[in-house]
Order: C-alpha cells, then structure tokens, then sequence
C-alpha cells in the first residue's frame, strides 16, 4: 500500500477532509448567495436598493452594501477560528503518523 | 551592518527633506515633491538592501519564505489596495455615489473565496507560481504555457491601469507632461523589481501599506468630524448639494444592463483567487497556517480600507462642490481621480495633499512592482525554464531571464500605458479581473478539486476562456470603440465575464470528460496523491525560515 493510501486511511485525514468540507462550502456558499443577491438586485431592480431606511436618506443598498464588505470579515474570521482550532490539530496529527509511516518504510 | 547603512541613510534622507520642507516655498507642488522624492529615495535604499541579500530563486520570487502571516498579510493588502481603489473608487463614489461602492465590495468578496477554497492547499502544493500547481499531475509544458499566457494577458491589463493612473496623478501633481510622467513609473518599478525581487517588492508593499492605511484613516477621521461622526449627516448633506440628488443612493449610471451587472460580478467575485501577483504571495510565507492567517489580516485591513474610501468619496462630494478652486470650466481639475487628493487639500492644506499624493504615487509604484514581478516570473519560471532550459533547472539564468523579462514588460506596460491614456482606471483593473476569472481561476479550482481534470480538457477550455474574454474585450465598446474609433461596437458589453467564464468552465468540462487517453486516467489516478499533499501540506517543499 503506498504512502499515500495509507494516509487516506488514517482516521484523522477521513475527519480532517469531513470536517473542511463541512465548513468551506456552507460559507462559500454564504458569501456568494449575498454578494450575487446585491448584484441581481442591481441589475434586475436597481431602485429597491435606493428606497430609504427609516427617516433619512441612509438606502438600503449603502446599508447591504456595507453589511457585505463586514460579512466578508466575518465569515473569513469564522474560518481562521475554526482552522486554528479544528483542522490544525488534525493535521499535525496526520504529519506525525505520516513521519512514522515513512520512517517505517526506509527501515 | 547593512541595516545600520540603511538606517543611516534613512535618516539623513528625512533630515535633509525636512530641511528642504522650511527651505522651499510653500505651495502644493514642493510639498509633493519633497515627499515624493523622500519615498523614492527610501524604497530605493529597501530594494538596495534587499538585492545584497537576494542570493537564491527561492529569495526572488518568494522572499526566501521567511515573511510571517500578519507581514504577509498588511504585503497583500498592498498589493491589493492599488491607485485604482483608492483614487479610482473614491472618484467614483465622488461622480455617482452608491456605484464605487459596488467595486469596493466586488473587489472584497473574492477574499473569503481565496480563503476559504484557494489559499491553503496552494500553498501546500506550489512552490512560486500557480502554474507549479496546475502542472502539479497535469502535464507540465502545455499548462505551464497556458497559465503563462494567462498570468501575463492579467498582468498586462492590470499594469496599464496602474500606469494610466500614475501618468494622470504625475502630470496634475507636477505638471510634467503624460508621456513623461509614465516613462519615469515605468523606469523605477523596472529598476525595483530587477533588483530587488520578491523580498524588496514585499517590503515596500508593507511600507506603503502602513502609509496608505494611516493617510486614508486620518482623512477619513477628518470627514467624519464634520458630520459629528454620523453617516446619515454624512449621506443628507451630500444628497443635498449633488447634481444627481438621492439618486447618488441607489445604483446609477455605472451598470445600464443586467449582463453587465452579473458579468461584473462574476468577474470581481472570482478575478481575485486568479491574480498571479495575489496568489505568488501565498509562496511567500512559511506554510498554510501563515497563508491562512495572512488572508485573514488582508482581508481585515482591505475591508477598513474600503470604508474609509467610501467616506472619502462623500466628503469629497461635501467638501470640494461648494468650492470653486478645484474646479476649471465646470469640471473637477484632473478628473474625477483625483477627487481623494483634491479632498486632502481641502481637509488638511499643502502638507496633507503632499502625503496623500506621495503615498498615491507610492501606491502604484509598489503594485507595479508586485505586478511586473508576477509577470516576469510567468516568462522566465515557467516559459523559459520549461521551454528553454527544459526542465534542467540553472537558478542564475532562471534570475537573469527573469530580469531581462522585466526590463522588456517595463517597455510594453509604457507604451500601452500611452496609448490607453484616456481610459478608466477601476475599469481597466476590472477587465484584468475579467481575465483573471476567465483564463486562472477555472484550471485552479478544477485542478485541486475536480478528480477527472485532463490535460486536454484543461488546456483546450482554458484556452478557450482566455481567448473568448480577450477578443470580446477587444471588439467590445473599450477597444472597438474608445480606442480604435470605430462607430459602434460589434460586442455590445463592456465585460465579458459571463460569457468566457462560462466558456472555460464548460470547456474544461466537456473535454476531460471526452478524454479517454492513458495519460487522462494517470492523471485522475494521481489526483489521491495531490489531494492529500493539498490537505495536509505533506511532501511540499518547506520555504526556510533561517
């Protein structure tokens, strides 16, 4: 079995793949489903996003405009968190056993 | 040593400018010409430093790997935050309001996609390009001159923005003439990058992007002050003295048609993970878990930066309307890129429009270099060593080819930057993006992600891609129209995205999956080996610290 293969068995790269594609596609998707619903909005209806907030004249496309560009912090946030403390044990892990699989082989 | 030689001359240089500074008559332009040859003469004397210790490719291209995440970081916000965003956005906010912010937050989102998809298992695979990691099971000579080619179209296009932008702030800020102006951008950022590499660039991008974040916040501050810190002061005010009324509330002038809204979205969205100055700075750093971090922090500092652009925009709707001495027959002097700089006048006097237009000027000059180096490094690491040398790597002619690239995309990067005098900036930078999107980021993410990626799928959609966004662009209203003359244009939209973007992906698709030769079943056979080294970062080659 080469190396590689030995790796893709360990349970911590089947946890590690698991748990990275359980966080980058929901927030992939996150951040596309909000910056393509103020692009269709432009192109489609683009005095929706002119409509006043409340009293002044504060719009609502300044506003989601604004909304996007601090989701984009957080979402990018979220994932360093999680990276750091999720994914990178696992993948210290990994390295480790991979070390011992191959100092194993050249033995 | 060489630091204490360096401090020294830092030194000296400020002492001898704040001499010069009491010595000269006050007045805008030797204001703006002290600093800026203040910031000449201290980037001259990084890229000096950096050259004496530029010894390998690894120390060219890639800063020897020893630059840490938060460094890299505040780098790739430099890159990032060019003459286009800030002069270009606030200047658009200034003409038509709420449409600059949809380029700022255009190019923001591409971030948490490179974040989140991109950063790290490129910086597990590659080594200094991203052709290294599309070529990584994919046969090497085919891809590496199809990412080649992509990477130089994009830098190119990106170049002559930057460049139009210089040429324009030069000749307003001292009088010199366009032609000058741009000759004199394209001779130091010649000189930066054939020196220095990857390591000065990357210290004058953090140089510059501390001054710039500084200069953009104190403006801010400025602005806001006058409105008692509150936006919707800030909005009612502008509203009120504007040609356009409220309308500057809601998207305008800028995007006519639904295609080209979408188009520029697709475009902003995915033009970002496929910027082959962006992405060489992921080789920069240590590992992924400093590629990751460096994302993070750029994404924080480019996010402020755009906030603090908007206001600018608005305050310069305020501030520069009710007064005549910016404007000539009606119109704003210089244009309307030059909104942020005339606002620093108004805001702080002859010393606050002297910084801003210095680290203006500096701005572009740092993401000149960045760009001239990613491009250099497409000819001479991936054409010349691949086709040339044939795989029989000599680091000292990969450096010297690398350098006479330079000199020779420093001669065309002037002459188109002549020729497109009088186009947008923001808007030639979103057509760099366009390509990016059309021609990079498809084989990136397909080649990492996507098990069934053939050679022959990726060469022939990703080709296609290129060329579709290039001869679109070039019969669309840009080219046809604004620069050749002719009446009408043949490809009515000013951004293809939709349509090549679309066209590389299908392309890519179609032809793997048609692809029944032995080398397309080696390749998908070796994708197990690629995904895990991309997961895990095992078997990549570890950048040094020393």
């Amino acid at each position: 079995m080469s190396q590689t293969e030995k790796i893709r068995q360990l349970p911590e790269y089947i946890e590690l793949t698991r748990a990275r594609k359980k966080i980058i596609w929901p927030l992939s998707t996150a951040i596309i489903v909000a910056y393509f619903a103020l692009i269709l909005t432009i192109a489609f209806s683009p005095k929706t996003l002119g409509n006043p907030i409340g009293d002044g004249v504060t719009s609502i496309g300044v506003v989601m405009g604004l909304g996007i560009i601090l989701l984009c912090l957080v979402i990018t946030g979220i994932y360093v968190y999680y990276a750091n403390h999720v994914l990178e044990p696992l993948t210290r892990a990994i390295v480790q056993k991979a070390d011992a699989i191959e100092s194993g082989e050249s033995q | 040593m060489k630091i204490k030689i360096l401090l020294a001359f830092i030194i000296s240089s400020i002492t001898t400018l704040a001499y010069a500074e009491t010595a000269t008559p006050s007045g805008a332009k030797g204001s703006a010409i002290i600093m800026f040859l203040g910031f000449v003469l201290i980037t001259l004397g990084i890229t000096f430093w950096a050259a004496r210790r530029t010894k390998t490719t690894s120390d060219f291209y890639a800063a020897g790997g020893g630059i840490t995440g938060f460094q890299n970081g505040l780098a790739i916000a430099g890159d990032y935050m060019s003459a286009a965003s800030f002069l270009g956005i606030a200047g658009l906010v200034y003409t038509s309001g709420f449409d600059g912010l949809i380029y700022a937050i255009g190019f923001l989102v591409g971030w948490p996609i490179v974040l989140l998809l991109i950063a790290e298992p490129l910086r597990n695979l590659g080594k200094y390009t991203f052709a290294d990691v599309a070529s990584f099971r994919l046969q090497q000579k085919p891809i590496r001159i199809l990412a080649a080619s992509g990477s130089l179209v994009t830098v190119i296009f990106y170049l002559i923005a930057q460049l139009v932008g210089a040429g324009k702030l030069i000749e307003l800020l001292f009088g010199l003439p366009y032609t000058v102006a741009v000759i004199i951008v394209g001779v130091l950022m010649t000189l930066y990058v054939t020196f220095g590499g990857m390591l000065a660039t990357t210290w004058v991008q953090l140089t510059k992007a501390i001054l710039l974040l500084s200069g953009a916040s104190l403006m801010a501050f400025l602005v806001m002050s006058q409105f008692a810190f509150s936006f919707e002061n800030m909005f009612a005010a502008a509203v009120s003295v504007h040609a356009k009324g409220d309308a500057i509330m809601a998207p305008g002038a800028l995007l006519t048609d639904p295609i080209s809204a979408i188009s520029l979205g697709i475009a902003l969205m995915f033009g970002t993970a496929g910027l082959p100055h962006i992405l060489m700075r992921f080789f920069t750093v240590s590992d992924a878990v400093q590629a990751r971090r460096s994302v993070f922090y750029a994404t924080g500092f480019i996010g402020y930066f755009y906030i603090l652009t908007f206001i600018i925009g608005f305050g310069a709707i305020v501030l520069l309307l009710k007064d005549n001495n910016y404007f000539a027959d009606g119109k704003l002097i210089g244009g309307s890129n030059m909104a942020a700089i005339h606002l620093a006048h108004a805001l702080g006097g002859d010393m606050l429009l002297g910084f801003i237009s210095a680290v203006a000027f500096a701005t572009i000059l740092a993401v000149v270099s960045g760009l001239t180096l990613a491009g250099s490094s497409a000819i001479s690491h991936d054409l010349y060593a691949t086709l040339v040398l044939k795989g029989n790597s000599d680091e000292k002619k990969e450096i010297r080819a690398s350098r006479i690239a330079t000199v020779c995309l420093g001669i065309i990067a002037v002459l188109l930057g002549i020729v497109f005098e009088k186009q947008n900036v923001a808007f030639m930078v979103g057509l760099a993006f366009c390509v990016a999107a059309s021609a990079n980021f498809p084989i990136l993410l397909l080649s990492m992600y996507w098990r069934k990626l053939t050679t022959r799928g990726a060469v022939i959609g990703g080709a296609a891609g290129l060329l579709t966004a290039v001869i679109l662009v070039f019969i669309g209203p840009t080219v046809w129209v604004d620069a050749f003359g002719f009446e009408k244009a043949i490809f009515p939209y000013k951004y293809p995205a939709i349509f090549s973007v679309t066209t590389a992906f299908v392309g890519i698709w179609i032809f793997s999956l048609l692809d029944n030769s032995a080398g397309a079943k080696a390749e998908e056979a070796a994708f197990d080996a690629q995904f895990v080294r991309s997961q895990t970062g095992i078997g990549a080659s570890v950048a040094k610290t020393h």
